[in-house]
This record gives structure tokens, sequence and C-alpha cells, in this order.
């Protein structure tokens, strides 16, 4: 059971068994809980966005269709609450795309070099806009695709490559600062 | 893809940390999960928990139309005694579908005697099909005489449901566990001879089964855009949540969000 696919254990779990569940939530409970953390910064809000995500699993299994992969299924859930979670704080679908956030990081300048660099790297990723930040994370931590980046953020391919791509130059100026 | 792959990124990346859930919430999440298995999730047959309010309300709307059909056969007339012309009277148009179930069932039952077995008598199977329509300008085609199956008195939601499927909401509701299980527990297939049932019946059915199926998020969002414009907004909160839980990975576009969410 270990070794099955996601789909597979979320089916499983679908007819009731539960520990095809427990397999499928070890496999994913890390990278979920860092794009959550990184996505929205706040540790005690990342852990309650994170519980949610993974109640709607639950509560949804008996819509779950094997249609795409689990994964992408997983992180279009855990999208939503982002979502939602912005929305609440007054943030639309387009400021997320527009303004650069607010870097909360201390200055580095006191810290040793690699710490300053590692720093400095946080900081950046921290300053990107959430939706360049959001569909770094899924690519980095989901492991999504641009296409399944897409799917997962209900954007087209374009707009998703184009949003990874300004991430990521955002991200190499901030290493090569250093 | 490759373009934006760069190993140094990813590297530092991976630098920032390995963060992972408190043991706690672990623990949390899967007693939820194993509590969960160990209830039944086919809201249809055992509705429960925050579900219940649109099973409620199906189960209210299928119980007024049964009624509904009750007191229509209660009140009809005997065919026989109806004048030949009485049936093609434009106001017979806009008789509710419950009395044109009736009618339905009045049409089917003399054929389908023989064949009646297979489901629950119907509502008044002794009297004779009427000459006269529910689609009055047009006649019935012989092949609804040849119906092999008797129409319950009661419609049958899961032989509706599956016929709705075909119609326009039909990729949302298939999604939805009921409709599976709905067409899951659908008797076979329809005949040749039922497939060509005059619109009436087709109407009836979609109605039923806009009665009786669970709601897509696309219906569902319409009906709590209605809570709001009402301003029965504690009902309307209830209902997106509801629609969240139920459907977490359907994304409300932010214009039908307009409409759904508390203004503020």
């Amino acid at each position: 059971m270990t070794e099955a696919p996601d789909e597979e254990l979320m089916l499983a779990y679908r007819g009731g068994d539960a520990r095809a569940f427990e397999t499928l939530y070890r496999r994913h409970r890390a990278r979920l809980f860092r794009f959550v953390l990184r996505s929205i910064k706040v540790r005690a809000l990342a852990e309650e966005l994170y519980q949610e995500v993974w109640m709607r699993v639950i509560e949804a299994r008996a819509t779950y269709r094997p249609s795409a992969r689990f994964t992408t299924w997983l992180y279009t859930i855990a999208h939503n609450r982002l979502v939602d979670h912005w929305r609440r704080g007054g943030l639309s679908l387009v400021s997320l795309d527009d303004h650069d956030a607010p870097s909360s990081m201390p200055d580095p300048a006191h810290h040793a070099e690699a710490r300053e660099a590692l720093a400095r790297f946080a900081g950046a990723l921290e300053r990107l806009p959430p939706a360049q930040r959001e569909v770094f994370l899924l690519h980095e931590e989901a492991g999504l695709t641009v296409p399944e980046i897409a799917a997962a953020t209900g954007s087209n391919e374009e707009a998703a490559k184009s949003r990874l791509r300004y991430a990521m130059a955002k991200l190499k100026a901030a290493l090569d600062d250093g | 893809m490759a373009e934006e792959l760069d190993p140094k990124i990813s590297r530092r990346y991976r630098e920032l940390g390995a963060e992972e859930p408190s043991r706690e919430l672990d623990q949390a999440i899967l007693a939820a999960a194993y509590r969960a298995a160990d209830r039944p999730h086919a809201p249809l047959v055992a509705p429960a928990g925050r579900h219940r309010w649109y099973f409620a309300l199906g189960a209210a709307a299928i119980l007024v139309l049964a009624v509904a059909i009750t007191v229509q056969v209660d009140k009809q007339p005997d065919p026989e005694a109806l004048p030949p012309l009485a049936a093609s009277a434009p106001s017979n148009r806009v008789d509710n579908f419950s009395s044109q179930a009736e009618k339905e069932n009045k049409r089917q039952v003399e054929p389908s005697r023989p064949l009646a077995d297979a489901g629950p008598p119907p509502v008044r199977e002794r009297r004779k099909a009427p000459p006269q329509q529910t689609a009055p300008a047009v006649s019935p085609p012989p092949e609804v005489q040849n119906t092999p199956a008797a129409a319950p008195a009661t419609p049958a939601p899961p032989q509706a449901d599956s016929r709705d499927l075909s119609s326009g909401a039909a990729g949302m509701l298939g999604r939805q566990e009921q409709g599976r299980k709905s067409r899951e527990a659908a008797p076979a297939a329809p005949t040749p001879e039922a497939t060509t049932k005059p619109q009436a019946k087709v109407q009836e059915s979609r109605a039923v089964a806009s009665i009786a199926a669970p709601l897509s998020p696309e219906q569902l969002l319409e009906r709590i855009a209605e809570l709001r414009k009402e301003g029965r907004h504690e009902e309307a909160d209830k209902a997106l949540a509801e629609l969240r839980q139920r459907y977490p990975d359907y994304r409300i576009s932010d214009e039908m969000l307009k409409k759904v969410e508390r203004p503020k």
C-alpha cells in the first residue's frame, strides 16, 4: 500500500480505508505544510490553514475523482484556501500579482556571510507577489509542472509560466547580489 | 519548463529549512480522517451533519410532489367521462408536471401491466389510458403505448437523474458521489421504446431530477445568490460554507463571489 499511487490511495480512502489516507498524508504532509507556511509566513496561521486543507480533503473524499494527479487536486484545495485567506485580508487576485509584499525579515547585515545570503534569498522569496510566490512554491515544493500549476491556480499556462519566470528572475537577482 | 529551472535557486531554497507540521497537528488530522472513514459518506442514503439542509429540502420537495400527485389523482375525473377536446384546451398546458406525471402513469399502465411486477404498482392502475394528452398540440407517438415499465406513482429519482445528467449540468453533477450512486442504483438502461417518450415525459423527469438530484456547485451558487438577494444571510453563509466543504477544489469566480459572499 505504501507504494501505491496517490490516486489509488485516495480512492481506497474514499472506500473507507483510513490507512490509505495515513499513507497519503505522510507522503504529502511536509511539502504541503511548507507550501502553506511560506505562502503566508505566520506559523500559527499556516497550521490552521494546513489543517483546513486536509479537512477539506477528508470531507470531499466522496467527490474525489482521479481525473488529474492527486497532487494537483490537493494543491488546488490549498490554493483555494489561500485565496480565501487573502481575500479576507482585502487582497484581490489582481493585487496578488501586482504588489511586492513588504518584508518582515530582519536586516541581514549583521549575519555572517552565508546566513546573510540565505536571509537575502528568504527575503526575496518573502517579497515576491503572492501569486508569483505561490507559483514558485508549487513548482519547488509540490513539483507541479506549468500546466499543473495553471490547473491548480485556475490560470492559463502562459500566466503561470510568466509568473514563474518573474519569480525565478527575482530570486536569481537576490542570489547574484551576494 | 526547462528555461525556468535553476538548480542554484532550488538548492538555496532547500537551504531555507524543512519545516514540518507538529506532531499534534498530524495526530489531529489523522484522527479526523479515521473518524470520517468510519462514517458513511453517501448523504442520499444517510443525510447527516452539515449536508442536512439540502437533503431536507429535497426530501420536503419530494414529499410535496407525492402529495400533489395524490391530490391530482383524486381530483382527476374519470378520463372516459371527459369530453374529447378537453385535453387540447390550452389551460392544460400550464398544468403542473405532477398532473402530467400522473397522466403519464395512466398512459403507461395498460400496456405495461404484464411487466409491472418489476416496480411498485402505479396509482390508479385500474384506469384506462385517456385519449387526451398533456401536450395537447401533439398526438402521443405510438411508442408511448408500448412503454414497457410501469411508471411508479412516486417518481423514481435515480432514473430521472441519469437522464438529467445527459443535459447541461452533467459535467459538475457527474462529479458528485450521490449522482454516481444514484446512477449505479438506477434501473437498467431504457429500452428503445422508452427513449422515444414524448417531450413531456422527459421534462417531467428533469423536473423530478432537479428536485431529487443533489445540486451542482453552480446551482448551489445560484441559490446562495438568491438567498443573499433576499437578505437571508445566515442561510447563505451556511450554504456557502457547505459548498466550500463539499467542493473544495471548485473555484468560485470573482463575479460570482461578489454575489454569494456576505456584503461588507
